[in-house]
């Protein structure tokens, strides 16, 4: 239900209707994590059991991966555990053009991070042959990591969806057709993710493989005309939706949202702590 | 779900905690480094794995009570939590070790 | 139309009445009808849903096990070929453990918990609805394989590979069986979430936790268990469904897979989940012999702590099921004591349930007689299975009859007599009728006989040599005579389940009617009237000691004068709240269906078109299911309030006129 209670008023710790004063979505949040706990303990206990004995023919995993680009993705994972962070915290005080910026700085990074992933696949793919089917080492590795990245996404859409939400008019009545434009605001955000990491990753292999020049980036940009102005046009279109209309309905009453949202993404982020040392890390002793 | 009793955070805890979360973040950032200089180092392989395994755990352990706030929520937050997270790495200690033993080589 | 529902004044109006939305986010308001049992968010009717499914699949495995029996009562049989017996014997364990058992199960917690904790639904209404749908899903996807080219599943409850992977069950069969059971985890799982957090945060004032029914301890034990133990069947099955799709090496040996490492992640699963199976049981059992002895459940403390004792040494015992896989004198040894350990929180609740009997008024209805029936044989298959915890021993009885007459006689002699018992216990509360006493012991002493003609000679069977899983067994084993007897048993059992069932078809219609609280019990949820009215309690109740309604009973003054203020404290906050009704937990529910038929069903498309029909087929379901969620999100969790006078009759909402919300 939502409040409409003064800023800073509410006590976000504590729900007096409930048994333990713990609101209820808090705590569903916190056990949905220790049952993800147990998934992700028997996937990575799956790849570390299969290191233990590798088969011989089994691709040295330290001539595959790229320390480098993992630390880069990890830290951007950090980076935008931290704006989540902040993002709680600014909804939390009622201050919704921080909660806004937050989100999208979240959204930001966590996209980067998927990019990095999409990037990395490809790279083992295409260049260092290790596929999911190939290896065993290609098959628990990627299936870990692909799920920790479908994870990810799965967060990157909540997060975009959140953003969004925060658009809602208050008064329904005038804003008729919110709706679609809540649709037509997500999809181009959507969109603008899609067109903007596929135009990133195409520029850089574009860069890898005939080298850094002005002369690469116009001839890719020449054949990617099309998608350049779909990319325009989307974030023109979510610059337009993202100026303030009007009082929407979401406020601090809504924390309880964000924050649930916020330790599904830094739980997110925990399981990739893990993975970053099990598996990554691990290699290169 | 919402209350109108005056939150114990003033004004100033408030500010602290932007602080706090962006501090945690710098060293959280400073640990990743050192987790990655470490691999490289000449020590024994049973050291370095014990250092990195630390490193991630204290990472673990300040993303979940900085971040995402358990140290100033109901201890049973907690609890729930470590259920799972005690489980899931118990089962994982306990099948590593079991198909690390002998009996659990793959024939030649 | 519009008209008569602004006149009705059974359904309650929206705060923002004048807010015009578009269609997609109205809120159902059916109160009858179809449209009300596909937007229902009452507990009390999802749990009886999932009773009716669940007693409905428990009828299709008990054919499915009478087929079995069939094709074992002689020699060389050929009434099922090999390939139908092990369709069969392989559905059976996965229709009565996921379809019968489980749901009969969730049947209860979800009508019964909340009512026992002084709740008026539970955390999260359309979480709920949307667990059922996705059990539906499941129990869709698991039988279509009786209906298709590839037969139904065949691997085993199981699974084991390297017989499930792709090189030896290249057919939809088993994939039917992965995804079925998928999505069986995946509304356990939910349903169980919403357990936990309603037991936690949602008891009445007054209820701590050791003033809990047992029953109600119970639910939270297994739903933690729920929560804790599916992931691992999740990812094994992710990984066996890989393997299959798209030719990865979890479990191809040529390529670096073991295959044991399923049968590793399997039990770390299945090994809980039998402890699912029984712990429901156990606490209606401890519901129904204090009422039934007339006096307080003995060892209060200790039952309830040897329940979460069973819950968490369950996870660390897994390994009992591989004795003969070669793990190694340490890891045996480990699992054989850790096997051994957790007999004790076992066989202590045995004695406190003894103890309730000692010196008690006993009562002997039919709830109270499946209940000693449910002491006397878990005890009997306690015995046997402590003979497994013994790993010399269980090398001789693993995989042969032994383990088959054990897990029976706690599964039927355990978990379903302590079903078979709570469905005749509160039978009343949810019909307002109770089963003739002739019948329902008559249907007692039938299963009871049947059950043990069958599965007592399975012990012999079993150390005779008889090994399981084997469509049919030669003349000169020594075992004609113990299958021909255990078929007739069946039989026997069947004939008993059929009389319970006419029994209870014939109540709900025409059985004697009942007044509140027939048995004289001593939980809350009796305090209730029969039908229980939609709200539940006219007035959330304060508990005062455990067995709160007892104590009511023996505090009429005390509690009337209560009552009366905390009536008017709720109407001065507007009313009691209930929830809106929603469409969007079924429709994501086909979502998931779709997507799983597209994963299981449907062949993958080997042409040049852009988006095969399997691709096509999981994406339509994919987007029906998201869309399903994000309006679910948007629609919000607002509701309605009603006002209960005295006597139960509705008064009409005036919009807080009178009161602020």
């Amino acid at each position: 239900m939502s409040s409409t209670a003064a800023a800073g008023t509410i006590d976000h710790h504590h729900d007096p209707s409930t048994s333990t004063g713990i609101p209820n979505k808090k705590l569903l949040m916190w056990l949905f994590l220790a049952s993800d706990c147990m998934f992700f303990g028997c996937l990575i206990s799956t790849h570390l059991i299969y290191r233990l004995h590798p088969p011989p023919g089994t691709p040295s995993a330290k001539s595959v991966f790229s320390i480098e680009l993992t630390s880069f993705s990890t830290f951007i994972l950090l980076m935008s555990s931290l704006m989540m962070a902040l993002a709680v915290n600014a909804i939390q005080k009622g201050n919704l053009k921080s909660l806004r910026v937050s989100l999208l700085t979240t959204i930001f990074f966590g996209c980067i991070f998927l990019g990095c992933q999409v990037f990395e696949f490809n790279n083992f793919v295409f260049e260092k042959h290790l596929t999911i089917t190939n290896s065993i080492l290609g098959t628990t590795f990627f299936t870990l990591t692909g799920t920790h990245g479908t994870h990810v996404a799965v967060g990157v859409l909540w997060l975009i969806l959140m953003y969004v939400r925060s658009f809602q008019p208050q008064d329904l009545d005038k804003r008729r057709g919110w709706f679609l434009v809540n649709l037509v605001h997500v999809l181009a955000l959507v969109v603008a993710i899609l067109l903007g990491m596929n135009l990133v990753l195409g520029t850089t292999r574009a860069l890898e493989a005939t080298g850094l020049s002005a002369a690469t980036l116009a001839h890719f940009a020449s054949g990617a005309i099309l998608r350049i102005l779909g990319l325009l046009v989307a974030l023109a279109v979510l610059i337009r939706l993202g100026r303030p209309a009007g009082p929407v309905a979401f406020n601090e009453g809504n924390a309880m949202d964000v924050e649930m949202m916020g330790l599904y993404w830094h739980f997110v982020d925990i399981v990739w702590i893990v993975i970053f040392t099990a598996v990554y890390l691990l290699e290169y002793i | 779900m919402s209350s109108s009793a005056a939150p114990a955070h003033g004004h100033d805890l408030e500010e602290s905690k932007f602080q706090l979360f962006v501090q945690v973040a710098m060293l959280l950032a400073v640990i990743t480094g050192l987790e990655i200089v470490t691999v490289y180092l000449p020590f024994a392989a049973w050291i370095l794995v014990a250092a990195l395994v630390i490193a991630s755990a204290v990472k673990f352990m300040f993303v979940i009570f900085v971040f995402m706030h358990l140290k100033w929520d109901k201890p049973f937050c907690t609890i729930l939590f470590f259920i799972g997270l005690i489980l899931g790495g118990g089962t994982m200690f306990a099948l590593l070790k079991i198909f690390s033993m002998q009996a659990s080589l793959p024939l030649q | 139309m519009a008209d008569a529902l602004a006149k009705s004044d059974f359904i309650g109006k929206e705060e923002h009445a004048t807010a015009i939305k578009p269609f997609v986010l109205w809120r159902p308001t059916a109160k009858t009808g179809l449209m009300s049992w596909l937007t229902t968010v009452d507990h009390k009717r999802i749990g009886f849903l999932y009773g009716i499914s669940a007693l409905f699949f428990f009828l299709v495995g008990g054919v499915e096990a009478l087929m079995i029996r069939l094709q074992l009562m002689v020699p060389n049989n050929n009434f099922l070929s090999a390939q139908q017996y092990n369709e069969m014997f392989t559905m059976h364990a996965t229709t009565m453990i996921f379809l019968a058992i489980m749901p009969l199960s969730a049947a209860f917690f979800n009508f019964i918990m909340p009512l026992q904790i002084g709740a008026r639904d539970v955390a999260f209404p359309r979480l709920n609805a949307f667990s059922f749908w996705v059990f539906l899903a499941g129990a869709i996807i698991l039988n279509l394989g009786w209906f298709m080219h590839d037969g139904a599943p065949n691997g085993g409850w199981f699974g084991y590979t390297p017989l499930t992977t792709r090189t030896f069950s290249p057919n939809h069969a088993i994939d039917l069986w992965v995804m079925g059971l998928q999505l069986l985890g995946v509304a356990s799982i939910a349903a169980s979430l919403n357990f936990v957090i309603t037991i936690i945060n949602l008891r009445a004032p007054g209820m701590t936790m050791m003033r809990l029914p047992v029953f109600t301890w119970m639910t939270l034990v297994t739903a933690f268990l729920i929560v804790l133990a599916f992931p691992a069947i999740t990812i094994a099955l992710v990984e066996l469904m890989m393997d299959r799709l798209f030719g990865t090496n979890f479990f191809e040996v040529s390529n670096g897979g073991m295959p044991i490492l399923w049968t590793h992640l399997f039990w770390v699963f299945g090994h809980p989940e039998v402890y699912i199976l029984i712990l429901p049981a156990m606490g209606i059992i401890s519901e129904i012999l204090p009422t039934f002895s007339r006096k307080p459940l003995f060892g209060y403390p200790i039952v309830v702590f040897s329940g979460a004792c069973i819950g968490f040494l369950g996870f660390g015992v897994w390994s009992h099921h591989m004795f003969t896989t070669g793990l190694g004198t340490v890891a045996t040894a480990a699992f054989a004591l850790t096997t051994m350990a957790i007999a004790v929180p076992t066989g202590v609740k045995i004695f406190n349930w003894i103890g309730t009997l000692w010196g008690g008024h006993l009562q002997m209805r039919t709830p109270m007689m499946f209940a000693l029936g449910f002491i006397w044989l878990f005890m009997f298959g306690g015995f046997s299975g402590i003979m497994h915890a013994a790993a010399p021993a269980d090398a001789q009885q693993h995989n042969s009859y032994f383990v088959v007459a054990h897990f029976h006689y706690v599964l039927i002699g355990g978990s379903l007599f302590g079903l078979l018992a709570g469905i005749h216990y509160w039978f009343p509360l949810m019909f307002g009728r109770k089963v003739s006493e002739f019948w329902g012991k008559l249907s007692f002493w039938i299963i009871f006989v049947g059950f043990n003609v069958t599965f007592f000679p399975m012990h012999f069977l079993g150390l005779n040599g008889m090994p399981r899983r084997t469509f049919t067994y030669d003349y000169n084993m020594g075992w004609n005579g113990g299958n021909y007897l255990a078929t007739i048993g069946a039989f026997i059992l069947g004939v008993g389940v059929m009389i319970y069932f006419v029994v209870m078809i014939y109540t709900y219609f025409k059985g004697e009617k009942v007044a509140l609280d027939p048995w004289d019990a001593r939980t809350l949820e009796w305090s209730l009237p029969n039908p229980v009215p939609e709200y539940n309690f006219r007035v959330i109740p304060t508990v005062h000691a455990r067995d709160g309604w007892w104590y009511e009973k023996h505090h009429k003054e005390e509690v009337a004068q209560e009552q009366k203020e905390h009536a008017q404290a709720e109407e001065a906050h507007g009313g009691i709240h209930m929830p809106f009704q929603s469409i969007y937990p079924l429709f994501a529910g086909i979502g998931i269906l779709i997507g799983a038929i597209g994963i299981a069903v449907i062949d993958a498309d080997p042409g040049p078109n852009l988006v095969g029909k399997k691709l096509a087929t999981c994406l339509v379901g994919f987007v029906v299911f998201l869309s399903s969620v994000y309006l679910w999100s948007l629609e919000g969790n607002e509701g309605y309030h009603l006002h209960i006078d005295a006597d139960g009759h509705e008064i009409p909402d005036d919009h807080g006129a009178s009161a602020k919300h």
